[in-house]
């Protein structure tokens, strides 16, 4: 009994985690109708900003996370500016080969500049897990996971309060119509692309004293990232939330029960269970998956 | 625009002769091209020069496959790399347990590719764009993560391997040459079947469903049809390629044969060739293929992965600045100097054009 707790109970907190690292993913989707081939890469370079931070003036991750969200996010300006902006008029083709190549380029940049080695960070107080009546956490994951909740909150208010909320819920809804009503859309594309990285560079921190990171640490969460952002919903905040917890209790009851190597299956056979029956996800907008039907 | 294609559907015409790459015609400039490719294969003799041609024109021939699926019906896949190892490990399977030679074993695995990608396709039928990508990449990996632990059946992540005996029934050879005479054969019949299809009424089905698929099926298309069939022949001749990299690598690994990556490279190619033309994936391998091979022999003493830094810049610079890939550029020079050709490159640069 107490082992199928404290496997909820982790593969809940490893959602929470998959759960930021969607989000930029999904905000982006939502609104750009793009999805970012990149994003895996945005996170290998958030989780290396945060190793090149601590190991250069010795503060945790998450004080590091003052740093690394700027840069992500600056990051993010430019590649707006220079590979997403251009083609973003153009086939939905465009942005998904530029982003792919972006890709390429960025994972072997890392491997020349930093080489294939792990990096790694010491782990908070030693390593030694907190006991919580007859479970144990990681410091780390139950962290990361706080800090999920705060920032899926916080983004809730911030879309539900703001003018700019109001303005990204209204371009998600109809582009031309948002267009029309005065909102500048081309700026609000800037600010969500940049946002949306700068949230990948609050996940890397979190992520990186969990796992070591190297050249293509992106490849292996991205694609948990596509599972969680389109079971959730793409564009939905709520829903990437929810996907990541979903998939977090998958991994983590099935890494026991199954095996390791079939839990991966599992969310795979799920995305594409989800694709055929719910096309828009658990709670996505409507009509999401006609989304780039050739107009 | 769709009035247009139809009433050259009416009548299937012959192949005609253009000087530029033009959609259903052999130009000059492709015929030039590939009876160089085959005089290269007959003539060179240095062994590394040989093993360059043999990779190039492969994924020539499996770039052209995977444009059926992705340039002629927009069925963008990230998962053909799933396909490319059906047929490999299929007939590589087939030869180790039953001793089926992999001439006969090559359709085997074409079969079930075929069916996997019809079934892919009936599967993700209410998806487009990005979700159909996301749909392809998973069932990639599903498939990946399959032969990964199925090991009584792939031999798990240690793989299979072929063993190396000279032997013309089971396609292994001690020389380079048959080698290269199969594969261009490959790459050759996979053009002439792109050519084919881009005048038959079957591929205009297939243009105008990617264009405007309520227009499509407005007059009597049905998509469905229509896109499944074009998803089970580019797997089934994905699968074909695959078995043809079995035999001459004569090793196997899920990692390294249905690996994302494979994907990626199968649609970048066409990417900077330039999409649902028959030449444009032939000049993309052209230029990637001898491009990396050669920018990794150059650099690898100072440092590993930069000539694919380099490969993903340009893949970028293409793709943003000349939509239409190498094929279209082509096509536009060419006219510009032969106007007597009388046809401007309308390879897939309509829509680009109407969107610019």
């Amino acid at each position: 009994m107490s082992t199928i707790l404290q496997l909820l109970v982790s593969g809940i907190m490893l959602g929470g985690i998959y759960a930021v690292m969607s989000i930029g993913l999904t905000l982006i989707f939502g609104v750009l109708k793009i999805v970012n081939f990149a994003h895996g890469e945005f996170l290998m370079l958030a989780m290396y900003a945060a190793w090149a931070v601590v190991s250069a003036t010795g503060m945790t991750t998450y004080t590091a996370m003052a740093v690394v969200t700027p840069l992500l996010f600056c990051f993010g300006l430019l590649v707006y500016l220079l590979i997403v902006r251009p083609g973003i008029e153009k086939p939905h083709l465009v942005v998904v080969f530029a982003t792919m190549g972006l890709s390429i380029a960025m994972q072997n940049l890392a491997l020349v500049a930093m080489t294939a080695d792990l990096r790694d960070v010491a782990p908070l107080f030693g390593g030694t897990p907190i006991k919580f009546g007859p479970l144990y956490f990681r410091v780390e994951l139950l962290l990361g996971f706080l800090i999920s909740i705060a920032i899926t909150l916080a983004l809730m208010m911030f879309v539900k309060r703001t003018y700019i909320g109001k303005a990204i819920r209204a371009t998600v809804q109809d582009r031309d119509a948002a267009m029309l009503m005065g909102i500048n859309v081309p700026r609000l594309f800037l600010l969500t692309f940049a946002g949306g990285s700068a949230l990948v560079g609050i996940a890397g921190c979190i992520m990186l004293p969990l796992y070591s990171t190297f050249p293509t640490v992106g490849l292996n969460f991205v694609l948990i990232a596509y599972v969680v952002v389109v079971l959730g919903g793409m564009g939905s905040m709520e829903g990437a939330f929810l996907g990541g917890i979903c998939i977090g209790i998958v991994q983590s009851l099935s890494g026991y029960y199954v095996a390791p190597a079939y839990g991966q299956m599992f969310y795979f056979l799920i995305f594409l269970l989800v694709m055929i029956f719910r096309p828009n996800g658990l709670l996505g907008q409507r009509g999401a998956a006609m989304v780039g039907i050739n107009e | 625009m769709i009035a247009g294609r139809l009433s050259a559907v009416s009548g299937v015409q012959a192949i005609s002769l253009s000087i530029a790459p033009r959609r259903g015609a052999v130009s000059l400039v492709e015929i030039a091209v590939l009876a160089s490719c085959i005089i290269a294969a007959a003539v060179v003799s240095n062994r590394y020069a040989v093993d360059i041609m043999i990779r190039t024109f492969l994924w020539a021939g499996l770039a052209l496959a995977w444009n059926i699926a992705g340039g002629y019906a927009g069925l963008i896949s990230f998962g053909h790399a799933a396909f490319f190892g059906i047929g490999a490990y299929t007939s590589t399977i087939l030869l180790l347990n039953f001793g089926v030679p992999p001439w006969f074993g090559m359709f085997a695995g074409a079969l079930i590719a075929a069916c996997a990608g019809a079934l892919l396709t009936r599967v993700c039928a209410r998806l487009r764009g990005p979700l159909f990508i996301l749909s392809t990449l998973a069932a990639g990996e599903v498939v990946r993560i399959a032969a990964l632990n199925w090991r009584s059946l792939t031999g798990g992540p240690e793989g299979l391997e072929i063993p190396p005996v000279p032997n013309v029934v089971d396609m292994v050879f001690k020389s380079q040459w048959p080698y290269v005479a199969i594969i261009v054969a490959y790459m050759l019949a996979m053009f002439a079947l792109s050519a084919w299809i881009e005048q038959t009424r079957y591929g205009y089905y297939l243009f105008a469903t990617r264009d405007n698929e309520d227009g499509a099926s407005a007059i009597g298309i049905n998509p469905s049809h229509t896109r499944t069939a074009a998803m089970a022949l580019s797997a089934a001749t994905t699968a074909i390629g695959g078995t043809l990299f079995a035999q001459y690598f004569l090793y196997l690994d899920p990692t390294h044969v249905i690996s994302p990556d494979i994907s990626f490279q199968f649609a970048l190619i066409c990417a900077v060739g330039g999409l649902g033309t028959a030449s444009g994936p032939v000049f993309g391998a052209l230029i990637i293929v001898p491009l990396s091979e050669l920018l990794r022999g150059l650099l690898s003493q100072s440092t590993s992965g930069l000539h694919l830094v380099i490969y993903g810049i340009i893949v970028i610079v293409v793709i943003l600045y000349f939509p239409s890939g190498v094929s279209g550029a082509i096509g536009r020079t060419v006219s510009r100097f032969f106007p007597a050709g009388g046809f401007a490159a309308r390879v897939q640069t309509e829509k680009y054009d109407a969107q610019a």
